[in-house]
């Protein structure tokens, strides 16, 4: 007797079994990719934009100005308003305050498993129209509120690549 | 100006959704089954185009050039339009879209479209990388950001803004739940929560809970769209598309705007209905992009059913269920459904078809349907996708 596929689950099928509690590690020995990146692709033989990533070694948050004044986020090679190329580095304001945060307590991507629960939120930069996103750290996610300071932190990863966040500076 | 012709939806069909024990392809098959017992005059043969779905197949199923591979297990061999459509969330309407388009300007006389995503893989951090990188990834992806989060901030905007309440959120997966209760290719179909059990479930991104966040989901849905004068070839309640708009607004989280105000779905359902020639009051029913709880009631607001700040209040006084002012998520959402990326669009869409055929259970069907609208959003609220339909006179 010739074995049959096993077939498609009937509509009133039982529940689907709940997932494995625990990930498996990666199937391969690798890094874990912290910042989403698999490889590091900060420097000038990767990206256009290396010197923000060399101004955040630096301990400088910078982004990109145009001759007719447009800042935009993230940093570009071309303007999104004007289309200018002629882009200038300009320093961002280093405080801001919270405009909305949470918290990641599960569901974390590979590499931030270890951070959980950590938090993220927008913040609205000192003086300026711009909003940024990232993570805050400093206060518990149970402590912290929207409308609270923050100031901006740049830190370097072992591998040498350079990111920035926020740490919070009072109530 | 040319006219465009007239567009049908003829049929549709699910798989079971939910933890599948299934890959990629073999649920693509199943869907094939699925639509080809829901239409019994429409065989193989007839099908000139293919629009697929799939949001992430490269990362959930390691498998780029998804369209041929569906058109195999399908069983179909597309010889006008064969295509794969990507909006993340929103790309199974992107599919329907896309096949409106072609039939409409006479390019394909019948076309499918299909939705499929498997997202359940053995190592749920490789599921959520996947979900980060719908987001700006090199920007916004290393700070940890994913759907959860985001959506937790709308939630804290609302409540501070306008007061609205974790109960509130509740009503809107208890009401979702109930109707997924009355659909046996759901997620949660045999799973009961009321609103207290809801509030007690565990936090995911404060203040939103398990119960406010749609689920990784396995699953694939098909329909079938033809040219207006053929419909009746295949069925005896065609449904006709009637309007269609998108309205993309930002992508990196920085350029988001106000968290509460999502003028990109109130951009698209104008366009939409305006070519309709309706207004979101003539709608009996919707199927809106319920990922998360807070959503339904940002959409509420952005769709025109209630002023800004009250679609808390909209739900918890019964207006969005069976009985108020027009029935939301009949089909049981995200929430009560699952969502799988790429295949609910469609499964969108074979709600609305089955609620003018009058196929659904007594429990969750709208009584004398005219007009439905579809909402589908993808990647945090960046992109608002809405098709309006309406039931054969």
């Amino acid at each position: 007797m010739t074995d049959t596929v096993p077939p498609r689950p009937k509509p009133v099928a039982r529940a689907a079994p709940a997932p494995p509690a625990a990930s498996p590690p990666p199937p391969v020995d690798q890094r874990l990719p912290f910042l989403l990146d698999f490889y590091p692709l900060q420097d000038a033989k990767q990206t256009r934009l290396s010197p923000f990533f060399d101004a955040l070694k630096k301990g400088r948050l910078t982004t990109t100005r145009c001759p007719s004044g447009h800042v935009t986020w993230p940093p570009r090679v071309v303007c999104p308003q004007c289309h200018s190329e002629a882009l200038l580095w300009v320093d961002l304001p280093g405080r801001g305050r919270i405009y909305a945060f949470s918290a990641v307590l599960a569901g974390a991507p590979l590499g931030f498993e270890s951070e959980l629960p950590f938090v993220v939120g927008l913040v609205d930069l000192e003086g300026t129209g711009i909003r940024l996103f990232g993570r805050i750290v400093g206060t518990p996610w149970t402590e912290c509120r929207v409308g609270q300071s923050v100031e901006v932190e740049t830190y370097e990863l072992e591998d040498g690549r350079a990111f920035y966040r926020f740490r919070t500076t009072g109530r | 100006m040319t006219e465009n012709r007239e567009v049908a939806l003829v049929g549709g069909a699910t798989t079971k959704f939910g933890v599948r024990a299934a890959t990629w392809p073999e649920l693509c098959q199943e869907a094939g089954a699925a639509i080809f017992q829901a239409i019994p005059k429409l065989s193989a043969g007839d099908v000139d185009s293919l629009f697929l779905g799939a949001a992430e197949p490269e990362r959930f199923a390691f498998q780029s050039h998804v369209a041929p591979l569906a058109a195999e297990q399908l069983g179909i061999t597309p010889h006008r339009i064969i295509q794969r459509t990507e909006l993340a969330c929103a790309s199974g309407q992107s599919a329907i879209r896309s096949a409106y388009a072609a039939i409409a300007s006479g390019l394909s006389d019948v076309a499918i479209a299909v939705g499929v995503e498997k997202m359940n893989l053995p190592s749920m951090a490789e599921a959520n990388t996947s979900m980060a990188c719908v987001m700006d990834r090199p920007w916004d992806g290393p700070h940890g950001a994913t759907a959860p989060p985001f959506f937790a901030m709308v939630a804290q905007r609302h409540m501070l803004e306008y007061g609205t309440t974790e109960e509130q959120l509740a009503a809107v997966s208890e009401k979702n739940h109930r109707f997924a209760n009355t659909n046996p290719t759901s997620q949660f179909f045999e799973k009961k929560f009321d609103r207290e059990k809801l509030m007690r479930l565990p936090l995911v991104a404060p203040p939103l809970r398990l119960g406010d966040c749609s689920s990784m989901t396995d699953g694939a849905a098909a329909v079938v769209l033809t040219r207006g004068d053929w419909a009746r070839r295949f069925t005896d309640t065609p449904v006709f598309v009637r309007g269609t708009g998108q309205y993309s607004h930002f992508h990196n989280l920085a350029n988001a705007g106000s968290l509460t105000d999502w003028v990109g779905l109130t951009h698209a359902a104008r366009e939409a209905l305006g070519r309709a020639g309706i207004t979101i009051q003539d709608v009996d029913f919707a199927e809106v992009h319920d990922c998360f709880t807070i959503s339904e009631i940002v959409e509420y607001e952005a769709l025109g059913l209630c002023p800004p700040g009250h679609g808390g209040r909209f739900v918890l006084d019964g207006r969005s269920d069976l009985g108020g002012d027009i029935v939301v998520n009949p089909r049981g959402g995200l929430l009560g459904c699952g969502h799988p990326l790429g295949a609910t669009g469609v499964a969108q869409a074979v709600e609305v078809y089955q609620q003018f055929a009058r196929t659904v259970p007594a429990a969750r069907q709208v009584p004398d349907p005219a007009w439905a609208l579809v909402h589908n959003l993808s990647g945090s609220a960046n992109v608002h996708s809405v098709m309006v339909y309406q039931g054969a006179a």
